[in-house]
């Protein structure tokens, strides 16, 4: 009986122990992209604001939330999509799957959206999933900091140089 | 001391009539098994083999996952030709292959008509489409079309209907078939393919469905969607094409949850069946187990005597069905929503099969062996 006692008892720490472990462990993997920064950069825009009166070649500061469609990852690319903080999205209780898809509100979507893109040394995009590089996941808040790339039917694509990711 | 085994193959013969109605009744229910499972192996073979791994497809954003919904401007692949690198190109021939995808009712001579897949084409999409080969015919020219190797089915019309020669009617124009192709069981072989501005005449439409673009080794996927991304006016998306068939995997998902239910539920009424019978056979035979106790067999022995029976009979029908199943139902074309495939008998579906007859012969013979043996030997003997 006493060996059960101690096989339970060893099997009990063993458990602790794994659980005591984790927060340092995941510490440890925490990103550290040249890319992410600390603070937050100043003169911030909106996304809305920004495919208003944006110029091709300028630098820029957007502020949005991660998404526009289902997928607003590139895979394997440092590279999503932002939308502006003042289109709304499907609320938790309404219980869609995807709310980053703003699914209820596309035709707001459409002017309120730019595209972020970390490009490398030869100035073609980063090869590197986003959401590794940066730590971010779908309708994660960030601050972008780049030049601004827009083409003659408007479409806006910041190549960003800092991304701040902001904590709700 | 086990019993012979010639005395177990003995018995079988003894009383054929039953023995050949109990063979009939499991080679029944291994045979529903072959055909459900066959079902399901030739459904995830088609969406499986579909997709090419080099090949992404650029298609609305607004087509959710069905392509034949989706309708993007006609100066994409030219775009995309431009500002995407990586695309394969060979002898000044860019494989991208602009495509016109719907379905449409398709009428055959004998005004026999049935919802058909129609692809427009053009003599890149052989390039891109790698699995396709033109086994009869030859390619399509103005006003003729190549049908795959499984277009009856889907059309629910017979192979004549469709040969080489004959017309179809579709879109208000005749078109003659000009062609066979097969493409490894894909969905493909489920489609008519025409030359792509002919359809658009005949659909009144200048917009195309899909652009399939093959990647050399240098190219990627990713850069493909960031472009789609980028050029948020377009309204388009890229999708890797064995990623598409894996969604569509997904989407049939409920339809194979179901398929292999049936194959437990008919296993489990197989089992009851199987039951039933050796409860019959075992109930006639009370006065013969007894008398085999009597002269000295164990019961052990008496019982697997009576399991190598139930399982030698179960192994023939298994076999049995196993025979029918690869002479009759491989390969025979099944119509479903996006088009049509062949059941697939193959080595997971016989093993299943098989497994399932095996295990009828032993769950079936093993409970009424028991309660034969459980009666008292001096009562059983006097039994009637």
């Amino acid at each position: 009986m006493k060996s059960v006692y101690g096989v339970l008892i060893a099997g009990m720490l063993v458990f602790v122990v794994g659980c005591g472990a984790s927060p340092s462990a995941d510490r440890t993997d925490e990103p550290t992209s040249q890319y992410l920064v600390d603070a937050e950069p100043s003169g911030a825009v909106s996304v809305g604001d920004a495919n208003a009166s944006g110029e091709d070649g300028q630098p820029i500061t957007l502020v949005g939330l991660i998404g526009g469609s289902t997928e607003p990852f590139v895979d394997g690319l440092a590279a999503f999509t932002i939308v502006d903080e003042s289109v709304p999205y499907c609320a938790d209780e309404e219980g869609c799957p995807t709310p980053w898809d703003y699914c209820c509100t596309q035709d707001q979507v459409k002017d309120n959206i730019a595209t972020v893109k970390i490009v490398d040394e030869s100035g073609g995009p980063l090869a590197e999933d986003a959401r590794e590089l940066l730590s971010v996941k779908e309708l994660s808040k960030v601050v972008v900091s780049g030049t601004a790339q827009k083409d003659e039917q408007g479409n806006l694509t910041v190549v960003a140089d800092q991304v701040f990711v902001k904590k709700d | 001391m086990l019993l012979p085994w010639e005395y177990g193959v003995r018995n079988l013969a003894r009383r054929p009539l039953r023995t050949l109605l109990t063979l009939i009744a499991l080679a029944t229910v291994v045979m529903l098994v072959f055909v459900v499972v066959g079902f399901i192996r030739g459904l995830e073979r088609s969406l499986s083999t579909s997709g090419d791994d080099d090949v992404v497809l650029v298609y609305s954003v607004n087509s959710e996952e069905n392509i034949e919904n989706s309708a993007i401007a006609a100066q994409i692949p030219a775009l995309l030709t431009a500002s995407v690198g990586g695309t394969v190109s060979r002898f000044g021939m860019t494989h991208v292959s602009p495509e016109l995808y719907m379905g449409t009712r398709v009428k055959n001579e004998l005004d026999e008509a049935g919802l058909g897949l129609v692809r427009g084409v053009t003599l890149a999409t052989p390039l891109v489409r790698r699995s396709v080969r033109l086994v009869e015919g030859s390619w399509p020219r103005a006003g003729e079309v190549i049908v795959g190797r499984l277009a009856a089915a889907k059309l629910g019309s017979s192979e004549d209907a469709i040969a080489l020669g004959k017309t179809l009617e579709f879109e208000g124009k005749q078109w003659t078939v000009s062609g066979r192709f097969a493409s490894g069981g894909s969905a493909y072989e489920s489609e008519i393919w025409c030359r792509l501005e002919d359809f658009q005449a005949a659909t009144k439409r200048q917009d195309l469905s899909l652009v399939a673009m093959l990647l050399s080794p240098e190219g990627s996927a990713g850069e493909v969607s960031l472009f789609c991304k980028e050029r948020t006016d377009l309204e388009i998306r890229a999708i890797r094409e064995t990623d598409y068939y894996a969604s569509l995997q997904q989407h049939y998902r409920p339809v194979r949850l179901l398929a292999w239910s049936v194959v437990v539920m008919v296993s489990a009424a197989g089992i009851f069946a199987g039951l039933n019978m050796m409860y019959g056979a075992v109930a006639g035979r009370v006065r013969e187990i007894a008398t085999l106790q009597a002269v000295g067999f164990r019961r052990r022995a008496i019982v697997l005597s009576l399991v190598q029976e139930g399982v030698l009979l179960a192994a023939s029908g298994s076999l049995l069905s196993g025979v029918l199943a690869l002479t009759a139902l491989n390969g025979m074309a099944v119509r479903f929503t996006m088009g049509a495939f062949a059941l697939r008998i193959d080595s997971v579906a016989i093993l299943i099969g098989c497994g399932v007859g095996v295990l009828l012969g032993v769950v079936g013979a093993l409970p009424p062996a028991l309660k034969a043996l459980r009666s008292e030997v001096a009562t059983s003997l006097k039994s009637v």
